[in-house]
């Protein structure tokens, strides 16, 4: 479904992403993991268009997105969450989720959307909330459902999980599962090795944004690059 | 708004459509009103992008100008009738923003400022150059025959007064409709985070320059109301800094940015002031009301920056993210 | 040719106190962020302060200058902490307003305390000029650009040796680091706000040999020293000097094909021109 190849992104004299290619599947839940600086974030934020890359190219269904612009590359289906957060502060909740799905529906049906969206991810009841009022975790779940009201096929979360208890972790891989069971194709950046073994089909690994390493959970877990990387020389084979 | 507010600004209609029963139709009074009317209308078109866009423009005088001498040229040379005048001058003042928001696109806060003050500072020494064109510094008289609707010529004030009254009814609903509707949304929505808007499908490009369209042409057709009325501008006057470009912007801020009723109440307290200031101190010393003028408008800001709306408490509380 | 030649000799003089007068708007903004809308309204305050200073003891007004730079300086100081330093949190609309407000307070003050009518000094130099081979450079021109190119060189000397001018300059890059090591935020942008304003009064004090003062005279200079700092950079010393310079040359060189009027105009352009393309300008960061 997506096909990154040898995307390339400087910043001044910063390799933000140094030729780094990859694969997702249609129906795939794809993990992305490094250290921080590996380059996670740099690369979802060039997948929907808010960075010019350098180099390469990143085709989402065989269409080449390059140079095209976010609400164009949101128009045909992908779009992202973004690590620190980003709602619309002075806004309801409601009318964060709505702003979503103006993409797609006019005014009046993109509010019912935002709602069954908001029900979604299990924030109905918070609805006219004011967004700067809320919680983290709660913000990072509104942020999940104005991305579900824009009706992606491809859905990049940034570290969604980082401050949800245990409960809602369990909550919320449940939510990422039933969107994939719905047709949504996910890539999941998270930093707790547990969650992103468990719930990805396929992991890719980052370091100094260059890919160290693609494959299934069990073959990073053992891949010697991604070892050193995260712990040293020392432990890898 | 609910069906209070409903009710309170019905009356308040009301009245402004029966006080200039009560008052002379040659009369000062009734010029002022008129003057705030208009006025207010200018600001609350201003308000399209300065309040709902966050977009502070200092350089709305380049299209109140245009539509000013686009219609009355027109008059002039072609006998054409303001109604009509004022339909191309909203074409040449929506063209006119829309063009100014291209280079500006990516511009904001203090740089967007400059940019705008700079345009309408060209258009003002465009005009006072151009004198074949403009007639130059010494400006340009509308012409004026029997009273006539058609022509918007009259010799009292009250039938402007009522025409400005419906300018600004209008120009309000407006912007009522932009605020309710989906580009009302997304022109919220690139306010608050221009970068996650785009990515879930906003179009900040299309919107800006659609906002600052409907913004221009508004404000051009009420330039040629404002000449209409005063029967005679030069290019200091219509695309003045001072007079034009920071006094509109300083109504809907004073008044409140960002909310309906914002331009009308600001409009109704400096209008009348700097008439007021003219007339109590123009007689003692030059510079003295223009002074105070000054003074009031630094302690205002200082006081509360989201104009007097907020101070009165109508506007929503708006707390700081902690 | 030598028309040629002539009109860049005069671009360069005229473009040196361009500089001077503009290095206080890009201090102001680079250490406080804040775009000064009345900054020209100093300049007509040192004007003014040259010129009773003629009037009353007749200094001729280069040498009144330094005093320009000193009361407009002072009253800087005093401005920045009762008014600005309120609105250094405010969003840009009250900042941008409050500046415009101060704008309209200082013009009228000066119009109530000094009347309208025009005022201008005679020095015995007003009208002599040198011979450079075949051209000619005007006395009170190169006066003027001597005085603020000195100045200038004084300001960067500043900023780059004593301890006020890198604790400024700290502030201008990294506001929290700066507080960090001890640096008071508050007296370095008073201390700037100062500097800027006094660097401009200084500025109109060195030129009103050759033009008149009247409260209204910032007018002229307004946007002038928006384009200057707006090319060079906001907030880059060396851009300002370099952007006084560019504007110098392009209003006397463009002087030589279009009328008075349209030569600004061609200025309004090239202003609006780099806001476009290259907002940050020739040599600035971007805040």
């Amino acid at each position: 479904m997506l096909a990154v190849s040898h995307l390339s992104k400087r910043f001044g004299g910063l390799r933000a992403l140094d030729d780094v290619s990859l694969q997702v599947n249609r129906g795939e839940i794809f993990g992305l993991i490094g250290p921080n600086g590996a380059g996670k974030t740099t690369l979802f934020s060039a997948l929907v268009g808010l960075h010019r890359t350098d180099a390469g190219t990143i085709r989402l269904e065989d269409v080449d997105l390059g140079g095209l612009k976010p609400h164009r590359i949101a128009a045909l289906g992908l779009t992202k969450t973004f690590q620190n957060v980003a709602l619309f502060p002075e806004m309801s909740v409601l009318d964060n989720v709505l702003v979503g799905g103006l993409l797609r529906h006019g005014l009046a049906s993109a509010r019912i959307a935002a709602r069954s969206c908001l029900e979604r991810v299990g924030l109905g009841p918070i609805a006219d909330k004011r967004a700067s009022d809320l919680s983290f975790p709660e913000r990072a779940r509104v942020e999940v459902a104005r991305a579900l009201a824009t009706r992606p096929k491809l859905l990049l979360l940034d570290e969604v999980m980082a401050a949800l208890n245990a409960a809602e972790k369990r909550d919320m891989i449940g939510l990422i599962r039933a969107l994939r069971d719905d047709g949504l194709t996910l890539i999941v950046i998270e930093h707790h090795m547990g969650t992103i073994m468990t719930l990805c089909d396929r992991i890719a690994a980052l370091s100094f944004g260059r890919l160290l390493a693609e494959g299934s959970p069990a073959e990073i877990a053992r891949h010697p690059a991604v070892v050193e990387a995260y712990l040293g020389r020392e432990h890898a084979l | 708004m609910n069906l209070r507010g409903a009710a309170i600004a019905l009356g308040i209609l009301l009245v402004a459509v029966l006080l200039p029963l009560g008052l002379d139709p040659q009369g000062y009074a009734i010029r002022v009103f008129a003057l705030i009317f208009l006025f207010a209308a200018m600001a609350q078109s201003w308000n399209i992008v300065g309040g709902l866009a966050n977009q502070m423009s200092l350089g709305h005088a380049a299209f109140f100008g245009t539509g000013a001498y686009a219609s009355t040229l027109l008059l002039i040379h072609a006998g054409l009738s303001p109604w009509l005048g004022m339909g191309v001058a909203a074409i040449f003042g929506g063209t006119a923003a829309a063009l100014l928001s291209l280079p500006t696109m990516r511009l904001s806060g203090h740089y967007f400022a400059l940019a705008t003050l700079a345009f309408g500072e060209v258009m003002r020494v465009i005009a006072n150059t151009w004198a074949g064109l403009t007639g130059g510094p010494g400006g340009v008289s509308v012409p004026f025959g029997q009273d006539s609707w058609w022509m918007l010529n009259f010799k009292s004030t009250r039938p402007h007064y009522y025409l400005a009254l419906c300018a600004l009814v209008i120009v309000t609903a407006v912007f009522v409709a932009i605020q309710r509707s989906a580009f009302g949304y997304r022109l919220r929505a690139i306010r608050e985070n221009i970068a996650a808007a785009e990515v879930i499908g906003v179009d900040s490009a299309r919107t800006k320059i659609l906002a600052a369209t409907i913004s221009g042409a508004l404000i051009a057709a009420l330039g040629t109301l404002y000449a209409q009325l005063t029967f005679f501008f030069d290019p200091d006057t219509v695309f003045g800094l001072a007079p034009i470009s920071i006094r509109v912007a300083l109504i809907a801020i004073l008044g409140g940015a960002g909310v309906a009723i914002g331009p009308i109440i600001g409009a109704l307290v400096i209008i009348p002031l700097e008439e007021g200031a003219n007339f109590a101190f123009a007689s003692q010393a030059a510079g003295l009301s223009g002074l105070i003028y000054g003074l009031l408008l630094i302690t205002v800001i200082l006081i509360e920056p989201r104009g007097l709306v907020a101070l009165a408490g109508l506007r929503k509380r708006r707390r700081t993210p902690s | 040719m030598l028309a040629f030649l002539q009109a860049a000799l005069d671009g360069l003089m005229i473009g040196g106190v361009y500089a001077v007068i503009s290095i206080g708007l890009t201090l102001v903004f680079g250490v406080m962020g804040i775009v000064n809308f009345a900054q020209a309204e100093f300049l007509m305050l040192g004007m003014f302060v040259a010129y009773f200073a003629w009037a009353w003891l007749g200094l001729d007004p280069l040498i009144a200058a330094p005093a320009a730079f000193v009361v407009v300086g002072v009253l800087g100081m005093a401005v920045q902490a009762l008014l600005l330093r309120r609105v250094m949190r405010a969003p840009p609309v009250a900042q941008v307003f409050l500046t415009v407000g101060l704008l309209i307070v200082l013009q009228n003050a000066a119009l109530l305390t000094f009347g309208s009518s025009f005022r201008s000094v005679a020095t015995p130099y007003q009208a002599s000029a040198l011979r450079l081979g075949p051209l000619y450079i005007s006395v009170p021109y190169l006066a003027a650009f001597v005085a603020s190119v000195a100045s200038g060189f004084a300001l960067w000397a500043f900023l780059r040796r004593s301890w006020f001018g890198r604790a400024m300059r700290a502030t201008a890059q990294d506001p929290m680091a700066a507080q960090l090591v001890g640096i008071d935020a508050q007296h370095m942008h008073r201390l700037a706000f100062g500097l800027g304003v006094g660097m401009t009064a200084f500025g109109g004090a060195v030129v009103l040999p050759y033009l008149t003062v009247y409260p209204t005279v910032g007018e002229q200079f307004v946007v002038l020293m928006f384009t200057v700092v707006v090319l060079g950079g906001l907030g880059s010393i060396l851009g300002a000097i370099a952007g006084g310079f560019s504007v110098g040359l392009i209003q006397s060189l463009s002087g030589l094909i279009l009328p008075v009027q349209l030569q600004n105009l061609v200025l309004f352009i090239v202003f609006i021109a780099v806001l476009a393309l290259r907002p940050e300008g020739l040599l600035g960061t971007r805040r």
